[in-house]
């Protein structure tokens, strides 16, 4: 239902340690954003390309199909970055309208493309951690470092409910699909309400149900689970940092240029 | 035509083709690496109080009735999955909601701090929708703020006893459009305009999107009052279940 779960629970990458593959996703990530330098994000961007496409065994197509999917706001807020409106026409490009200026400088697009290019490496190293570890081994990460438990819960029972719901979701939207409830844009959103009011009050009634049936399983407001533990191997923590030492050089190189 | 006139429709052809042709998720999502550092932690550190007084009103919820518990992650899986189905709609292009008006009016918008995170960073994760290091910005705008405007709208309309679908209209729609300029101006606090700096930037920022996010908050506002009154009708137990039905009840004797 959802591709990127199932290819994180089918990657190549699964037994690896999730705390290393935490660890190397959100290093590389703060290096990117922090040091917005262009040559580590491209550098970062082929690893990340590499380890999902040959390691993770995740296909081309596919991984390229997820890379354009934050293309609108890319284009559009890269854009708006780009080209400015005013009365004075800037050194790159200008287009008249009227008294006004559709116009843009050299330094503008330069620092587009950067910002488009620095952003695109770090989706990269996101979606490396995305179809890499599944949301539970997240959840282990994110134990070990002490976030709340409350907080912890929450994200497991949110992500197991997720997919009950999406399942009813769907059901619904296609039994109204067959009854042509999408005619048109007002029959449409009738047709979204309905479904979003049946599931809420499916949805409350599946909570009280689970309550009941965690209390008859001893429940006493805390939920444990055994995870699996993957030891951390030393090879690959010595690799990635290094990997990362030199990204922070070549950065640390760029700025200085 | 001139040369200029030309590369002008070639760009407004090309600006209308990606409109239609390119699916509209979410974008009002900031994107994964679009701020700078700086800006991600201010965000963060932002959002923290209202985090905060989230986290401590849920656990009182909690701890209140153990039952909660289960409602409260259904809530949060139900905003998830609202937000994640694609509206249909005929002109080929699908569009989301964002659910948080919806979960503000419902639970009340301190709940919907966290429920909104945790939602947020399941998008990043599983839709890949936002992002981790514009966790803060994309928390601020889309489970604070709006969430604050929703409710507060909610809440006023129902005192000023504004008819109860035009309030939610209202409450869905305005919060909307208000998580629409805090992420432009966010945008532009980051991309200050080289000519007329912050300011010139926000206007950008606004045009740019307006076009996805005008007609999206407008559907957002009708599905959330179809859903609401669908409650209303079916589901008075379940609404009770989570505070909601109290002051509806009280509203409904003060019309009488």
């Amino acid at each position: 239902m959802i591709s990127i779960d199932q290819l994180a629970y089918r990657s190549g990458l699964r037994k690896v340690s999730a705390v290393e593959k935490t660890a190397y996703a959100l290093m590389t990530l703060v290096i990117c954003v922090a040091g917005r330098s262009l040559e580590a994000a491209l550098m970062a961007f082929a690893a990340n390309g590499f380890l999902v496409i040959r390691k993770g065994k995740v296909s081309l197509l596919r991984y390229g199909k997820m890379l354009l999917m934050p293309l609108v706001f890319l284009i559009l807020g890269t854009g708006a970055v780009i080209v400015n409106i005013s009365e004075i026409p800037l050194d790159a490009f200008a287009i008249r309208l009227g008294g006004w200026y559709l116009t843009g400088s050299r330094a503008g697009i330069w620092k587009g493309l950067e910002l488009g290019t620095v952003a695109m490496s770090a989706v990269s190293s996101m979606y490396f951690l995305a179809v890499s570890t599944p949301v539970t081994d997240v959840l282990g990460v994110l134990r070990k470092i002490r976030v709340p438990s409350l907080f912890l819960e929450l994200m497991l029972l949110i992500y197991r409910f997720i997919f009950v719901l999406l399942g009813t979701a769907e059901g619904i939207m296609t039994a109204q699909k067959c009854r042509m409830g999408n005619r048109d844009l007002r029959t449409g959103i009738r047709s979204f309400g309905m479904m979003g009011s049946a599931l809420f009050i499916r949805s409350v009634k599946r909570a009280g149900a689970l309550y009941d049936s965690m209390e008859a399983r001893c429940y006493d407001g805390e939920i444990r689970v055994l995870s699996r533990e993957r030891p951390v191997r030393k090879k690959e923590v010595l690799m990635i940092g290094a990997w990362e030492i030199l990204l922070v050089f070549v950065t640390l190189w760029s700025i200085m240029r | 035509m001139t040369k200029k006139e030309k590369i002008l429709l070639k760009s407004a052809v090309a600006f209308a083709a990606v409109y239609s042709v390119a699916p509209i998720s979410n974008a009002m999502h900031i994107m994964e690496g679009y701020l700078p550092a700086g800006y991600c932690i201010a965000w963060g550190v932002i959002c923290l109080p209202f985090l905060i007084a989230g986290y401590i009103s849920l656990r009182n919820r909690i701890k209140e009735n153990r039952k909660n518990m289960t409602l409260i992650a259904m809530a949060g899986a139900f905003i998830f999955v609202i937000s994640s189905l694609k509206i249909p709609s005929v002109s080929g292009s699908c569009s989301h909601m964002t659910g948080t008006g919806l979960g503000a009016v419902l639970l009340g918008p301190a709940a919907v701090s966290i429920l909104g995170m945790i939602v947020l960073i399941f998008q990043a994760l599983l839709l890949a929708h936002g992002g981790l290091t514009t966790l803060g910005a994309n928390t601020f705008s889309m489970a604070v703020s709006g969430p604050l405007v929703s409710f507060g709208v909610y809440r006023l309309c129902g005192r000023l006893g504004v008819n109860r679908r035009i309030s939610i209209f209202l409450a869905a729609f305005l919060g909307d459009m208000f998580t629409y300029c805090v992420t432009s101006v966010q945008l532009a606090l980051a991309n200050p305009s080289e000519a007329g700096g912050v300011a010139a930037s926000v206007v950008k920022f606004l045009g740019v999107f307006a076009p996805t996010q005008l007609p999206l908050a407008v559907i957002e506002g009708l599905i959330t009052v179809v859903i609401l009154i669908g409650l209303e009708t079916y589901a008075g137990p379940e609404l009770r279940s989570i505070g909601f039905i109290r002051e509806n009840i009280a509203q409904k004797k003060e019309a009488r």
